[in-house]
Order: structure tokens, then C-alpha cells, then sequence
């Protein structure tokens, strides 16, 4: 990952702040803005992060995943069952029940992955289907159980809303989160405080292991890694379900710890934007993460300006239309994926069933 | 290994029903896995399939609504199996189909008005149709320029080409281009000219000649692909962009021109939908066609024809659905479960094979070649 | 082959095996059989929304026993709407509810084309003119429904429980009109309470219409991260309006222990996570309005002039009575019946204005 990269990112999330910065300074400090503004950043950036290390694991090994979509939909929905179950059915305390969901979560998500290892790896179909395959299933399976699970009274829960356990708690980083206002920012959940961990994490693990370096030389070039003793199978195997995890607990990040329902199709096309911020990262976890942060970003500048509207002076008009405002971060990914930063290469072997 | 050359061998009928006995059993197999699955949570399998056979094959109405289901349905998957035979996944085409929608209705309301005539139905109808599908090329062209010139990858593109065209044609639709009509409530254009629709083939029944010129597209398809020069070209940079450099293909121009053969299928999608069935584009009547259409140009393995089975089969699944809820209650979400499990029998022919012990060499379909090349 | 006759016969002889327990409809088309059918916009009837609660008021239409049977068909696709229509049509059906203002046009064309058959739309505003001249017809009512007043209500409680005199609304898209109403309608009742305390409270209205119409109601994670930002800001009282996304904003604002406030129904039931925080409901009720219709239609006695008005209102405090003092109680109820009688106008207009 090169710093031009970096800088470019860094220079975008900076004009983006900037504008709701000098659009909202006449309402509200510009140390409110930035904090309220980082916080959302880094919230929506949350899933979009979990979602692309899930690609990244895949992908590193050699295994497309268009499937992450679909793992982060069945996590979320199993996930927050278990955590309902566990909340009402055995009734157990909210704690427990919280942790159990995020386990089973984590959990469907690797079955997920399972599957399209099967299909991708065993039966050499092509990964481009696994990963509709499960797109298509997440959300039927999900749609079914729900309406069967929850509505009406010839339903499992008698038609009523049972009661969830609610939400993560938020863990308080110690004198960080003290500093007033800014400190808000060092009150995350949990689910938040272990994806960045697991960027780094990731980052080591790939760059800096023997476990990394098999899984990189798999991806890149399967044969040469056969040669030399490497179970090519074996390290796509374990790869794509690590990478089911990830997904996974992206997945619990939108019924245990953004809110404490489940909707159908609730993960609205975030797996995808999540593959987007992937290959916009070229493949790197502090690539992927910095790409989901101006996705944060971007959704946070929307956010605002619609915040702030009235103050918009007329000769911005143009950022009071929330449609208008809302192309900005796709163009901008267009942009910098295509002029700005130069190419992407994905590892060699993506999307190649590996044949002894 | 793909089949370049796409000669079907008539040698035994064996040997032509061999290519659709595993689709076939695939389809079997997941209708019986959802039959088990709607006995599990109290349903009659046996009355909810009745109800969807019924509902889509079981009177002319049925039949004709299944053909409305199905003509976008061929078109989207077409658009989606041209580009996977170029190498490229086109995963844009929801928002290519908005905007031939966008643009056809535009041409529709009005043109006669900007020309201060009235225009004949021979004139019109292939402006509103043929406009309609270059917006959706320029809009698929656009990422296909990228991915040659640039290196941009199309599926970032094309996804974020789809958020970009939902909220042109939402500002659009609620503001420009907004039925003027006091009493419209909705984001929707107004009502295209009656020069501009194309006329239903029976009187009393919504299907449209939309549906036949979709069987036409698909036959052109076939031919565009196999039986010319461009068409080699296409498949040869899908199959091996290096060993198409080699032979002296221009693989940037290819790239491109199959993106925009792809966005104009799309975009024709769209543009179809608003000329012969809904009369206006309104915000959100496309919902899912761009991801069911991924399925379908796989379930048709990217064949034409077998694209167009799949899509009468989509078609006919979710227009039967509603019938099947009514006769039933079964939620029509087992509709996706059972797709979902035809995609993954169809894929992973190696379960049915198993299942059923047949012993068939069949083709493998390689679509992508992953991000890189 | 021989195995793959076995396995065909196992699986289906699984599929037999499990006991047929589906309720069979009784003969629609006789006449002493009176049937209801609903047929939903593009979205399902367990969307805790205005689908669900409207198939309530069809099913309470069953459990008081004015209807014999009643059933519903949830629309996947907007083209389907006539076809979802005619199929109750052509199977006898005696009363179709149906909607949405989305349905508008195809309630009126099948009222025209079923003169037997009673329609009532939700949420469908007609009146005579040139594409609709036979309006109103004798067998189709609409319910409507006045947003902006159940949105001033809450606006104003909102306005004078703020501490911090911040609040914020979190909506579905500003391109349906029902949803603008409660937008601008709680703008305009927070302005009131300030012209009437010398207060000035900020009011931030964010609508969801950045992405495509399917998805502006089923966002409950973007609700979350905007009442956040909101909350972040010194909001300390956020209004959810607008399907699931609405909800997100509602739980979230509940999380982080500012007023919450619900809408369309009293959310008290059906959001139970956000009970501990949620101050009221800006209510749109449609159960009970649905459910009367359809019993003044078994009575003969089918409303004419085309509208059936829903009232206006909101949810009691719950929770949240103890720190509403008696002074804000009163007011709250001198605002509800200003607006009842038209002494208090919310001078919000019916469609938001073209731009």
C-alpha cells in the first residue's frame, strides 16, 4: 500500500469535514462537528471494514467471495435469533445472551463460507456462483424464518415482538474517553474496538507469518506452492472460513451492537460496497479499512448537510439536494480508483479452482 | 472447456437432452427440497405447487403474465451473459435498465412536444426503444472504457455506476421530470404518448410484443456471438485476452463494445417496461431485476436459449407466487430459497450427478477469470 | 437409473408424509360468504409498518365476526397491482382493501371495472377531474389521514421536554407525501411551542433519499448511525418516521438514553427494546379505521363521498408519564383538540412543494 494512496484518502476525508466544518461553524463548534462526524464515520465504516477482511482472507487464498453480502444477512438474522432465544426462551441474562448471538453469528458465517468452499473449491464451480448462490439463499432463508418465526399467531413467537436483549454495551477506553466531548470517540462497542483490531491483526497475520505467507503464495501461485509442500486445498479451506467469520461478525455488528431488531435484506447492499472498499484497498487490510472510512465519511457528509440545510448558503444550493449530494462518494471511488492512484492487482490465482 | 466454435452435435437425441437432463433434475430436486421445507413449517407442498403451476401456466391470463414476468427477465440476463462471455461481470445492470427506462420514457412524453408534432407509431416507438438502449450502453460503456483504459475494475464500477444512476433517476423523477399533474403524488414521469407504446398481441391480455422481441434478441444474441467476427472476438478476450492480443484483436476496443452490448440489453430491459407495460417510469419498479438477472445468465449457463429458459422459468416462479400465496399463505420468500437452491444444484452439478448417479461429461462454463486480468 | 427411481420415490413420499393442515377458503363467490382480501404495496405484511397494522384491521374484521374469511397478496412488484387486485376479484372476494397511495390509480380503474366489489385504499387521495370523472364512486372510500397534525403533536411535546432545545427527526424518503407531512408537520409544531415560550429549538430533519425507493423504509442501520449523529450533536429527542428506517433511529436514540419517539402506531408494543426511552408515538392508527369500514360495509351502510378521515393523535407517555409535567400534559391536550376543532393549523400543504 503506498502513501499516495493514504494521502489521497486522507485529503478527501479532510475536504469532506471540512464542508460540513465551514457550512455548520455558525450552529455548532467545529470540535462538535469533527467528533459527531468521526463517530459516524467510523460506525458505517464498521461492517463495510468486517466485510472486506472477510474478502480479504478469501481473495488473498485465491478465492473470489461476491457471497459476503449474503454471509453478513444470514449472520446478522441467526445471530440475533440465538440472541433473542437465549434472552427469552431460556431466559438467561442480556450479557449472555448478547455474546452467545455474536457467537452464533460468527458461527453462520463460517457455515456460509463452508458452503462456498464446497462449491468452489471441491467442486471447482465457478466463485462467482458460490457467492450468488449464497446471496440468493441469505435472503430467502432469512425472509422465510422471519415471517415464520415472528408474524402472525400461527408463528413460533405467537405473532408478538419478543424482547431482544438490546445492544453491545459501549466499552469506555480509559482516560481517552474521558477528554470532554472528543472522548466520545474512545466510547466504542465492541464489535467496532475488534474490527480495527482485526485490521491489524490481518495485516500480521498475512505479512508477517509463515501462516501468511502459504496463504499469499496459494493465491498467487497455487502450483508453486504445491511444489514445495503447501496443501493448496487445505489453506483455501481454512482461508474462506476465517473470511466467513469476518463476514459473520460483521454480520452481528447490525443486530447486536447498530440496533436490537432484525429487518429483511436489512444489510442493503453493504457486502457489496464492502467488496468495493476491498479492491479499492488493493487487497490490504489498512487499504480496506482506510476505504470504508471514506465511505463513512461520505454518508457522514450527507448526513450533515441535510443536518445543517438551513445554513447552506444559496450559493451552494446545489448541496441542499440529497441526491446530488449522495453521488459523491460513488464518483469519487470511480475517481480515485481509475486516475488518481493507479492500478490495483488482484493476487494471481483470484477465481482459479486449483487443479493437481 | 468451453465450446468456441458452439456447433451443437446432433448426433443422438441422448446427446441434446444431456446438456438439460442435470438442469432438469437440478430443478426437480430443489422444488422437492422446498416441498420439504414448506411440510416443515405446516404447509401443503403438494396445494403450493399446484398454486404456482396454476398461477403460471394454468390459464391464458397466467400465461400471459408469466411472458410480462419473463421479457425483462431475458433481457437483463442477456445483458449479464454477453458480458460473462467477454470475461466481464457486469453487475450494473439494475442501474443501466433505470436508465433506459428513464430515457425511454423521456422520448415517450416528450418528444412530441419538442418537435411540435405528432409523430407515427413506426417513427416513435423505435425512438423511445432505441434511445432507451443507448442510455443504458453509454451507461455499461462507461465502466467497460474504465476497466480498458484505466485498469478500473467493472465490478466496483458497475456498483458504484448503480448507485449513481438510483440517485440521478431519483432527483429526476422528483424533480425535471415529474408528472405535473396536481393531483400525482408519486416520483413518476408523466404518461408517454400513445404513438409511443407498443401494442399488447391480444386484446384482452398484458402480454406484449415486447415478450416476441425478446425471443428475437436472444436469436440475435446467438448469432452476434457465434456467427460473426465480432462475436469471436468477444468470446476470444473472455476465454484468453492474451492470447486474443497475440491474434491481433484490439482487446480495449472489445472490452468496450461488450460492456455496451451488455448495457444496451439492460437498458432495453427497461426501456421495454415502460413502452409496453407500465406507460411511465416510476421510482422503484425495478426492484431486484439486476441481481435476479446474475442469476439467470447462470442458471442458462450464458447461452441464449438457455438464458431464455431460465427467465420463463423466474418468470413464471414469481408470477405463480402470488397465486400460490393465495392459495395458500405460503410466504412467496420460498420462491428465493427454491431459486436459490436451483442455482446451487445447477452449479454444483457434481451433487446432482451424485444424487441420481449419472455419469455425463459435461462442459464446464468458466465465466470470469477473476479481478485481475 | 434403478437408484435414481429410489431416490425420487423417498423424496417424494417425505413431502407426502408431512400432514396437509392449510385452512381452505370457503366458496368467496357465494353471497351470504363475505370475504375480505388485501393486497399489500411492494413490501410484506410483517413490516411492523402501515402494511402490517392495515392487515390487523382486516383480520380484527375476521375476529369480530363480520368478515367470513379474509386473506391477503403481497405485492413483489409494481406491475402486479391489477392482477393482485383481480385475483381476489375474480375469486368472489367482497371487500378489497388495498395499500398505499402507490395503488391510487389501479383501486380506481378496478372500482370502475368491479361495481359489485366495496374497495378501500389506504393512504389514496382522489378527487374529480379530468383523468377521474366519476370520482367519487359509489364502492371505493379512501382512508386518509392528517401526518401533519400526529407529527405538530410530538413536535411540540419534543420541543418543550428538550433540555438542550436540539431535536431531530429521522424519515423515511421526503417523495412520499404521507412521510413529508410528519416530517414538516413536527417542524411546525416545535416552531409553535417556541412562538409560544420565547424558546428557540433547533429542528433537524433528515430524510433518507439517497438511495433507491425500495430501501429509503428498510434502513434501520443508516436510522441508527443519523439519529447518532444527531444525538452526537446535543439532540436529546429524536422522532423515528418512515418504516424500518424510522425504527433504527427510534432504538438507537433509546441506546444512547434520549427521548425516542415512534410513529404510526403506539410503538411501546412493537418496539419493545426502545420502552425504557420512548417518550410517545406521533399515531396514524389504521387497524381500527380499516376494521370499521369493513363493518359499516357488512352493514350496508358503505361510507360515500369518496373519504373516510383517520384521526389524529398520539401514544401516551408510558414510561415517560412521570417526567412529563402537568403543565406540558395539559398543553399536549389543548394542541390535540386546537387542531381537532381547526383552531390550530399546521399550515404544512398536503404534497411538498415542487423545488
Amino acid at each position: 500500500m503506498d502513501w499516495r494512496r493514504f494521502a489521497i484518502i486522507a485529503l478527501v476525508i479532510v475536504i469532506m469535514f471540512g464542508t460540513v466544518v465551514v457550512v455548520g461553524i455558525s450552529q455548532n463548534s467545529p470540535l462538535v462537528i469533527i467528533t459527531s462526524m468521526l463517530a459516524t464515520t467510523i460506525a458505517v465504516a464498521t461492517p463495510l471494514t468486517l466485510g472486506a477482511l472477510s474478502g480479504i482472507y478469501c481473495e488473498r487464498s485465491g478465492v473470489v467471495n461476491i457471497g459476503i453480502e449474503g454471509m453478513m444477512l444470514g449472520a446478522a438474522f441467526f445471530g440475533w435469533l440465538a440472541s433473542i432465544y437465549m434472552n427469552t426462551v431460556f431466559h438467561q441474562v442480556p450479557m449472555l445472551s448478547l455474546l452467545t448471538g455474536v457467537f452464533v453469528a460468527v458461527l453462520t458465517g463460517g457455515l456460509f463460507a463452508l458452503l462456498h468452499a464446497v462449491l468452489s473449491i471441491t467442486f471447482k464451480v465457478d466463485q462467482i456462483i458460490g457467492g450468488t448462490v449464497i446471496n440468493i439463499l441469505a435472503t430467502g432463508i432469512t425472509g422465510f424464518l422471519n415471517r415464520q418465526m415472528f408474524f402472525g399467531s400461527g408463528s413460533v413467537f405467537g405473532g408478538t415482538v419478543p424482547h431482544s436483549p438490546g445492544v453491545l454495551p459501549s466499552i469506555h477506553i480509559p482516560l481517552l474517553a474521558d477528554i470532554p466531548v472528543f472522548g466520545r470517540i474512545f466510547q466504542q462497542q465492541p464489535i467496532t474496538l475488534s474490527a480495527l483490531a482485526l485490521v491489524v491483526i490481518t495485516h500480521f497475520v498475512l505479512f508477517h507469518t509463515r501462516w501468511g505467507l502459504r496463504t499469499r503464495a496459494v493465491g498467487e501461485h497455487p502450483r508453486a506452492a504445491d511444489t514445495v509442500g503447501i496443501n493448496v486445498i487445505r489453506m483455501r479451506y481454512l482461508n474462506v472460513i476465517i473470511g466467513g467469520f469476518m463476514a459473520g461478525l460483521g454480520g452481528a455488528y447490525f443486530t447486536l451492537e447498530s440496533i436490537s431488531s432484525f429487518e429483511p435484506m436489512m444489510t442493503n447492499g453493504r457486502g457489496f460496497i464492502a467488496l468495493a472498499a476491498m479492491i479499492f484497498g488493493n487487497w490490504t487490510p489498512f487499504g480496506a479499512w482506510a476505504a470504508a472510512l471514506v465511505f463513512g465519511a461520505a454518508q457522514a457528509l450527507q448526513i450533515n448537510l441535510q443536518f445543517f440545510r438551513e445554513l447552506i448558503p444559496p450559493s451552494l444550493a446545489i448541496l441542499q439536494n440529497s441526491y446530488v449530494v449522495g453521488l459523491a462518494p460513488y464518483i469519487l471511488t470511480m475517481l480515485i480508483l481509475t486516475g488518481l492512484i493507479g492500478k490495483t492487482i488482484a493476487p494471481a490465482a483470484d477465481g482459479k479452482p486449483y487443479e493437481k | 472447456m468451453q465450446n468456441i466454435d458452439g456447433q451443437i452435435p446432433v448426433k443422438k437425441l441422448r446427446d441434446l437432452l444431456n446438456p438439460l437432463l442435470v438442469p432438469l433434475l437440478a430443478i426437480f430436486t430443489a422444488m422437492v427440497a422446498g416441498g420439504i421445507i414448506i411440510a416443515i413449517v405446516g404447509g401443503n407442498p403438494f396445494a403450493a405447487y399446484w398454486g404456482l403451476v396454476q398461477g403460471s401456466f394454468g390459464s391464458a391470463a397466467a400465461l400471459s403474465e408469466t411472458a410480462v414476468w419473463a421479457t425483462p427477465y431475458i433481457f437483463a440476463g442477456l445483458a449479464v451473459a454477453v458480458a460473462f462471455k467477454g470475461g466481464l461481470f457486469n453487475i450494473g445492470a439494475e442501474g443501466q435498465l433505470a436508465f433506459g427506462a428513464v430515457m425511454a420514457a423521456l422520448i415517450g412524453y416528450a418528444l412530441p412536444g419538442w418537435l411540435h408534432i405528432d409523430l407515427p407509431a413506426y417513427i416513435h416507438i423505435p425512438l423511445t426503444v432505441g434511445l432507451g438502449m443507448l442510455a443504458g450502453a453509454i451507461w455499461a460503456a462507461i465502466p467497460g472504457a474504465l476497466k480498458a483504459y484505466t485498469g478500473g475494475h467493472e465490478v466496483i464500477n458497475t456498483i458504484m455506476m448503480n448507485y449513481i444512476a438510483l440517485n440521478i433517476t431519483s432527483f429526476l423523477l422528483n424533480g425535471p421530470m415529474r408528472d405535473p399533474d396536481p393531483l400525482n403524488l408519486s416520483a413518476r414521469t408523466p404518461e408517454i404518448a400513445a404513438s409511443a407504446r407498443i401494442p399488447t398481441i391480444f386484446p384482452d391480455l398484458r402480454v406484449h410484443w415486447g415478450f416476441v422481441l425478446a425471443l428475437l434478441v436472444a436469436v440475435i444474441i446467438w448469432w452476434l456471438l457465434w456467427k460473426t467476427t465480432m462475436g469471436f472476438e468477444i468470446r476470444t478476450v473472455g476465454a484468453n485476452p492474451d492470447a486474443a492480443k497475440y491474434a491481433g484483436i484490439n482487446v480495449k476496443r472489445t472490452i468496450v463494445i461488450t460492456m455496451a452490448i451488455s448495457g444496451a440489453l439492460a437498458g432495453l430491459a427497461g426501456a421495454i417496461e415502460v413502452t409496453a407495460l407500465n406507460y411511465r417510469h416510476e421510482l422503484g419498479f425495478s426492484v431486484g431485476y439486476g441481481f435476479d438477472s446474475i442469476a439467470i445468465a447462470l442458471l442458462g449457463k450464458t447461452n441464449p436459449f438457455g438464458v431464455v429458459l431460465a427467465a420463463i422459468l423466474f418468470g413464471a416462479m414469481r408470477n405463480g407466487g402470488t397465486r400460490m400465496q393465495f392459495m395458500t399463505q405460503i410466504p412467496v420468500d420460498i420462491i428465493s430459497v427454491i431459486q436459490g437452491l436451483i442455482l446451487l444444484f445447477v452449479a454444483a452439478d457434481a451433487i446432482i450427478r451424485f444424487i441420481y448417479r449419472i455419469r455425463v461429461r459435461e462442459e464446464r462454463v468458466v465465466l470470469t477469470r477473476g479481478w485481475g486480468g | 437409473m434403478k437408484k435414481l427411481y429410489l431416490v425420487i420415490a423417498v423424496l417424494v413420499m417425505a413431502a407426502m408424509l408431512v400432514p396437509a393442515c392449510t385452512p381452505t377458503a370457503p366458496d368467496c363467490t357465494k353471497p351470504e360468504v363475505f370475504c375480505v382480501g388485501l393486497v399489500t404495496d411492494v413490501g410484506k405484511v410483517d413490516d411492523k409498518s402501515f402494511n402490517q397494522t392495515a392487515w390487523e384491521g382486516v383480520q380484527q374484521a375476521k375476529t369480530d365476526g363480520v368478515a367470513n374469511w379474509v386473506q391477503y397478496i403481497e405485492t413483489t412488484d409494481a406491475k402486479d397491482y391489477d392482477k393482485n387486485i383481480a385475483t381476489f376479484a375474480d375469486a368472489g372476494y367482497d371487500e378489497i382493501v388495498t395499500v398505499g397511495f402507490n395503488l391510487t390509480e389501479s383501486t380506481y380503474t378496478a372500482a370502475k371495472k368491479y361495481t359489485s366489489i366495496m374497495f378501500v385504499g389506504i393512504d389514496q387521495f382522489l378527487s374529480a377531474d379530468a383523468t377521474h370523472p366519476e370520482w367519487p364512486l359509489a364502492n371505493l372510500v379512501s382512508i386518509s389521514y392528517n401526518e401533519d397534525q400526529s407529527g405538530f403533536l410530538v413536535g411540540a411535546l419534543a420541543s418543550m421536554m428538550s433540555a438542550s432545545h436540539k431535536i431531530g427527526a429521522v424519515c423515511g424518503t421526503d417523495a412520499v407525501p404521507p412521510v413529508w407531512r410528519y416530517g414538516e408537520g413536527y417542524r411546525a409544531g416545535a416552531a409553535y411551542e417556541d412562538a409560544k415560550n420565547g424558546t428557540t429549538t433547533e429542528v433537524s430533519v433528515v430524510y433518507h433519499s439517497d438511495v433507491g425507493f425500495d430501501k429509503t423504509f428498510t434502513d434501520p442501520t443508516w436510522g441508527a448511525d443519523t439519529a447518532n449523529s444527531m444525538i452526537d450533536k446535543g439532540a436529546d429527542a429524536i422522532f423515528g418516521c418512515g418504516g424500518k428506517t424510522g425504527n433504527g433511529a427510534v432504538d438507537a436514540a433509546a441506546q444512547r438514553s434520549v427521548y425516542a419517539i415512534g410513529v404510526d402506531t403506539d410503538q411501546y408494543f412493537t418496539l419493545p427494546e426502545a420502552d425504557a426511552w420512548l417518550l410517545t408515538s406521533a399515531m396514524k392508527p389504521e387497524t381500527a379505521p380499516v376494521a370499521a369500514v369493513i363493518k359499516l360495509t357488512k352493514d350496508g351502510t358503505f361510507p360515500t363521498g369518496g373519504i373516510y378521515m383517520g384521526p389524529s393523535g398520539y401514544a401516551p407517555y408510558h414510561d415517560q408519564a412521570s417526567k412529563v409535567s402537568a403543565t406540558i400534559d395539559t398543553e399536549m391536550k389543548a394542541i390535540l383538540a386546537g387542531l381537532l376543532d381547526g383552531s390550530i393549523k399546521t399550515n404544512v400543504p398536503p404534497v411538498k412543494p415542487a423545488q
